[in-house]
């Protein structure tokens, strides 16, 4: 059971081609490091005859500079090193993409944004224990109340947001708060409400209500929490 | 029950055609001195002296300074053991020829050599490499690497770190990537980036909202994230290194969440969490079409894909069993077997070398990372109990790994090497940082 069929689609329109466009961009801004292979720089590397050629952002520009005076000298050493090698191509050339610019349209529920909704004292949250998701039996009398708010204020719209406590990794943390708030909503389902007006959000451990490290803040923060919108 | 939904997606890897150059350098062919796969504890000594200035301009003092990166890039790497803060090496072949036999003696085994020049924005590094172990001094390399402006001048020196490890192993190093990860400000979560050592540090986002798990594609060109930013936890990319395209593009969108992001190794598909069937399974997504393929169906909650270096594989996160577990499958999604029996083991990240899967548990209300091999094998504890230590990540060359940890109060990120030896803050900021992620290599 989810997701409802909202009666608004908006159409999201892909603009590949304007990615496409972009592509022939330089991959990197222009501060830009360079090899060159082999050349050297002379004691007149000042005037800019060093190795490396002014290639592209990453790029590499070889050089035949054989040398033209040398930089110190080691032993054993050539001085300026082998032969430079032909210049790399350069990234960033125009023309690697070619590219259609198919243009689809595509349809995605339009869910109510979350910000439509409002806190209400009317409704309770409920907890979980701890790594679990299943509405407790000491929650089931909060629901009740809130179906009955519900079914008294029948043209409100529900939103239910699962939360965990921090005890968790991000990712299953956000799965377990998607499944608290699932578990809350197919209860008050169970208790005659209309799973069309409830949506749910899960934040995972991202929006804890109570922010200390302990046993009691954890609790408060392993919820299913409520929101409206009339 | 009737889908009405389709899914947004992105033509992802139309944008940008990862160039695949191989930089002239690496075409090269090398001995190999250090076998990096070994993992052995035997370092080789290099030293790294100061460059000799050949033109009077260098204010920025990079005589010295970029031979210190260099070093520290180089300690980083645990392959060398640095002679550093040594003075340039003289310029009479003779005098040089007494100090490589001193350094020898002392046990070098290579020596760097550097002239540098700087002419206006461009700081230019004329650089040799010798093998001290060669009774002539043999020179190894000799090239010329520049950068511009000057405060680019890290970037060169990480990019001579980077061949000096590749001239001793026959790989490229790990100094020019980039750290991408998650800072906390006040209650919103944004994307920052770093270099690889720290230095650098800028932000990504500015969504005012919660983002979360940032990957970094295998083409180095975009991170896809989980972001609240437009109300519901959907699926996202933000392309860092191009700041006309700061939007942050829709990869996914379905009711419910669009979560923990994993690329394929060829960087065409991405495998995520969804639940709008009912509860979390995993999918893939082929990049630039909505051929979204379930790979999970049962009760309990699937997340955490990550890939085999091969594609073959993926392992996830599922407490199918109860506690939630390791587990690896097909990447089609048959063939599901469980890999770890902790009572809360996730966040699986598979090496790029493929040998090994790096995992959270927690155990006694901690967390640590753990190893275990593909095969369910050898599985041992990285980290032991200094505060908690979650997110892993590889770098590309699949010996360290980075995470976050509260072991020096709130969250910062630390690296160690897969053996889980050499564990070092790598950032010291005032808002936490966490669940990083390790570009690949630059192309």
């Amino acid at each position: 059971m989810n997701g409802r069929p909202w009666q608004v689609t908006f159409t999201v329109v892909l603009l590949f081609g304007a990615s496409v466009l972009l592509a022939g961009c330089p991959k990197k801004p222009a501060p830009a490091a360079g090899t060159g292979p082999g050349g050297a720089a002379g004691p007149g590397a000042a005037s800019g005859t060093a190795g490396g050629g002014p290639g592209g952002p990453g790029s590499s520009g070889g050089g035949d500079s054989a040398a033209p005076g040398t930089i110190g000298s080691g032993p054993g050493g050539t001085m300026g090193g082998g032969p430079g090698g032909p210049g790399g191509p350069g990234t960033g050339g125009p023309g690697a993409m070619a590219g259609g610019a198919p243009v689809t349209g595509t349809t995605i529920p339009a869910l109510p944004s979350p910000r439509e909704f409002v806190e209400t004292s009317a409704l309770r949250d409920v907890h979980f224990d701890f790594d679990r998701y299943e509405v407790r039996a000491q929650d089931k009398p909060t629901l009740d109340e809130n179906a009955k708010w519900l079914k008294q204020n029948g043209t409100a719209l529900l939103l239910i947001e699962g939360h965990a406590d921090e005890r968790g990794t991000n990712e299953y943390n956000l799965a377990l708060g998607e499944r608290r708030a699932k578990a809350t909503r197919d209860h008050l389902v169970s208790l005659g409400i209309d799973g069309g007006r409830m949506t749910v959000i899960s934040y995972g451990e991202e929006r804890p209500l109570c922010t200390e490290r302990t046993e009691a803040c954890w609790a408060q923060n392993r919820r299913g929490h409520f929101l409206v919108k009339q | 029950m009737k889908l009405v939904v389709a899914c947004v997606l992105v033509a992802g890897l139309l944008l940008v055609p990862p160039p695949v150059l191989t930089p002239p350098s690496y075409s090269q062919g090398v001995d190999v001195f250090l076998n990096v796969t070994q993992g052995g504890t035997k370092k080789l000594g290099i030293a790294v002296p100061e460059f000799v200035r050949v033109s009077p301009q260098d204010e920025g003092n990079f005589a010295r300074v970029i031979p210190e990166i260099i070093g520290n890039d180089l300690r980083f790497s645990a392959l060398f053991t640095v002679v550093a803060n040594e003075p340039p090496l003289p310029s009479d072949p003779e005098a040089v020829r007494k100090r490589f036999a001193d350094l020898a003696a002392a046990g070098a085994h290579a020596a760097m050599q550097g002239f540098l020049a700087v002419a206006g924005q461009r700081v230019t590094v004329e650089f040799r490499l010798y093998d001290l172990t060669n009774p002539q001094f043999r020179q190894i390399a000799s090239k010329s690497f520049w950068a511009e402006p000057l405060r680019n001048h890290r970037g060169l020196a990480h990019r001579i770190s980077d061949e000096i490890v590749y001239q001793f192993t026959g790989e490229r190093g790990i100094a020019e990537t980039k750290i991408a990860y998650v800072t906390r400000s006040g209650p919103n979560k944004e994307l920052s980036m770093m270099d690889y050592d720290g230095f650098n540090q800028t932000s990504l986002t500015n969504l005012q909202s919660i983002s979360i798990s940032p990957v970094w594609s295998p083409s180095d060109s975009t991170i896809a994230f989980t972001s609240f930013f437009k109300g519901y936890p959907y699926l996202f990319r933000i392309y860092p290194f191009n700041p006309r395209r700061r939007e942050p593009e829709l990869i996914s969108a379905w009711p419910g969440i669009n979560s923990a992001p994993a690329w394929s190794p060829d960087g065409k598909s991405i495998a995520l969490t969804l639940s709008y069937p009912g509860n979390p399974e995993i999918y893939t997504l082929r990049l630039g079409t909505s051929d979204f393929r379930r790979l999970t169906n049962n009760r309990g909650i699937d997340t955490d894909p990550t890939w085999s270096p091969t594609g073959r594989e993926i392992a996830f996160t599922s407490d199918r069993n109860g506690p939630a577990q390791v587990w690896v499958m097909d990447a089609e999604g048959a063939n599901p077997r469980r890999l770890t029996t902790g009572s809360y083991d996730t966040q699986p990240r598979w090496s790029p070398r493929g040998d090994t899967i790096v995992f959270t548990r927690r155990a006694a209300g901690g967390f640590d990372l753990w190893a275990i091999a593909p095969d369910g094998s050898n599985e041992r504890r990285l980290t032991n109990g200094q505060g908690a230590n979650r997110s892993a990540a590889w770098a590309p060359n699949g010996r360290h790994v980075v995470f976050e940890s509260s072991r020096g109060g709130r969250y910062q990120l630390y690296t160690m090497l897969a053996d889980g030896s050499e564990q070092q803050p790598l950032t010291r900021n005032r808002d936490e940082a966490l669940s990083p992620t390790w570009s690949p290599r630059p192309q």
